[in-house]
């Protein structure tokens, strides 16, 4: 059974070194640069409020996104709004600490798995919030840091648990597509200069 | 307004309970444990065409690894049950959304009386193994043509055993609103079936408070005596004024100027579409929302404005 295409007008992907968040942190220095990271897992949605689907490779696009996600298929909550959404990444050490609810901001954990928290990219070791106006290499694939992800009230609505709050400034990173390929899971992760 | 994940579901058995009844299982291929829900939740199923249908769950709430619908041909109808009918087959794949539930069932009351006519007995097959587990005296009134035409019957006797009443107006008396029997405050009454059953014991209970009647229908009624005019909403964060004009709803022209609103049935009975509004005379057309709300929400799919309306948008 195909998704029907909902009409929609195409998405207007935003530079990510255009945004107004990336543009000025190109032009500032600073941010972590001794580290390498590991990308754990790739999730996809067809469309809009589909469950994540998980990957062993994908293929990402430049100026699009990943192939079969709903921000490529232009069937995303978000897609009529113009905005750097061609790959979002979360920490794995956020989730870890939601798990632990670390700060205690929610009456108890939350366990958030990798296919729950909508973004496409899980990765461990890697500073996301460093990496605003930022390029950096995920396999052969090379990403820019456009803006922070912030969390949202859909996705608290989507899987029924309070994620808010706790998500908050740790929501991950969303990213342009600048040198599109192929990614997988174990890809190293790492920093490339300006 | 609240949104629901869609799951890719396998339909894992299907059968006729009645000649034109298909009763289904659904699994998840890779989550052995599916979202939970309550008695009279139902699910949205869409079909290829875009469109989504409601199906109430008619499984055991305790059964956290399958859901059950069971879906009526409706020949006339809007196209979901006869697409269902005819392109399901055990091992496809459905996309279904997770459970909602506008027909929730009051754990407040020690006495329950369920009425259901044909297809309507869907969601209130959970509430009277609810009610059982829950070791609350209840009487399921079951209307139907006949055994052979009332869908789930065998599971019912043995879920109800002698709470159950039949009614099958080919081979006796048609259902008499009169064996609801009297009101008490400790009395609750549970409907769904057609409009007229709906009528028919509305009417029968109309000296019952309204918090004691519980009711859900899966059409729309329609109004012919309603003629939509054209207003102008205003949405309260941006300022943006629209026309929305008579041959067009409230969920069109906001989505014809780009704001994505969720929405599923857009007929007025699912309650997806629910958003707030600050000041305007609200036309309301909807099935869902209860008279308590109806002074600040409105359902955009259905309901109008005379002249103009602002929503907390």
């Amino acid at each position: 059974m195909n998704v029907h295409p909902i009409d929609r007008p195409p998405p207007s992907m935003v530079e990510a070194f255009e945004h107004p968040a990336g543009s000025v942190a190109a032009r500032k220095a600073g941010g972590a640069t001794q580290w390498r990271g590991k990308l754990l897992h790739i999730h996809i949605a067809p469309s809009a409020s589909y469950e994540m689907e998980e990957l062993q490779e994908a293929e990402c696009v430049a100026g699009r996104g990943i192939v079969g996600d709903r921000y490529y298929e232009r069937t995303g909550t978000y897609s009529p709004k113009p905005d750097v959404r061609e790959v979002t990444l979360i920490e794995q050490e956020a989730l870890d600490a939601l798990s632990r609810n670390d700060p205690p901001l929610q009456s108890g954990a939350i366990t958030l798995e990798p296919g729950d928290h909508r973004r496409n990219l899980t990765v461990t070791g890697v500073p996301l919030n460093h990496l605003v106006g930022r390029r950096f290499r995920v396999g052969d694939v090379i990403l820019r840091g456009g803006r922070l992800n912030f969390p949202c009230k859909y996705l608290e609505e989507l899987l029924g648990l309070p994620v808010f709050l706790p998500l908050y400034n740790r929501s991950g990173l969303n990213c342009g597509i600048e040198r599109g390929g192929i990614i997988r899971r174990g890809d190293a992760i790492e920093l490339l200069g300006q | 307004m609240t949104a629901r994940l869609i799951m890719k579901l396998r339909v894992e058995k299907m059968r006729f309970t009645t000649p034109d009844v298909l009763h289904m299982q659904l699994v998840h291929p890779l989550r052995p444990v599916l979202p939970e829900w309550s008695a009279g939740a139902h699910v949205d199923l869409r079909v290829p065409d875009g469109r989504v249908r409601q199906y109430s769950l008619c499984g055991d709430p305790d059964d956290r690894s399958r859901y059950e619908i069971a879906i009526k041909r409706e020949a006339t109808g809007r196209g979901g049950s006869v697409w269902a009918h005819e392109n399901l087959r055990e091992g496809s794949e459905v996309h279904i959304s997770t459970p909602r539930n506008n027909l929730p069932l009051n754990g407040k009351g020690e006495r329950y009386v369920l009425i259901a006519g044909g297809i309507g007995i869907t969601p209130l097959l959970p509430m009277a193994r609810t009610l059982k587990r829950w070791g609350k005296d209840f009487t399921l009134h079951y209307c139907a043509r006949s055994a052979s035409e009332a869908p789930l019957l065998v599971e019912l006797r043995d879920i109800c055993g002698p709470s159950l009443q039949c009614w099958f107006s080919a081979s006796g008396p048609r259902f008499d609103p009169a064996a609801i029997g009297p009101y008490d405050e400790d009395t609750h009454a549970y409907i769904c079936g057609p409009q007229r059953l709906l009528d028919a014991v509305h009417s029968a209970l109309s000296a019952w408070p309204e918090d004691h009647v519980h009711g859900e229908v899966f059409q729309m009624t329609v109004d012919e005596n309603f003629k939509p005019e054209p207003f102008e909403v205003t949405v309260a964060s941006t300022g943006h004024r629209f026309l929305v004009p008579a041959d067009k709803s409230l969920l069109d022209v906001l989505r014809d100027n780009d704001f994505a609103m969720p929405s599923s049935c857009e007929m007025g009975v699912c309650g997806s579409c629910e958003c707030g509004y600050r000041d305007g005379l609200v036309l309301h057309r909807d099935k869902v929302l209860p008279t308590s709300k109806r002074q600040d929400r409105l359902m955009l799919c259905v309901s109008r404005a005379r002249v103009s309306v602002t929503l907390d948008l």
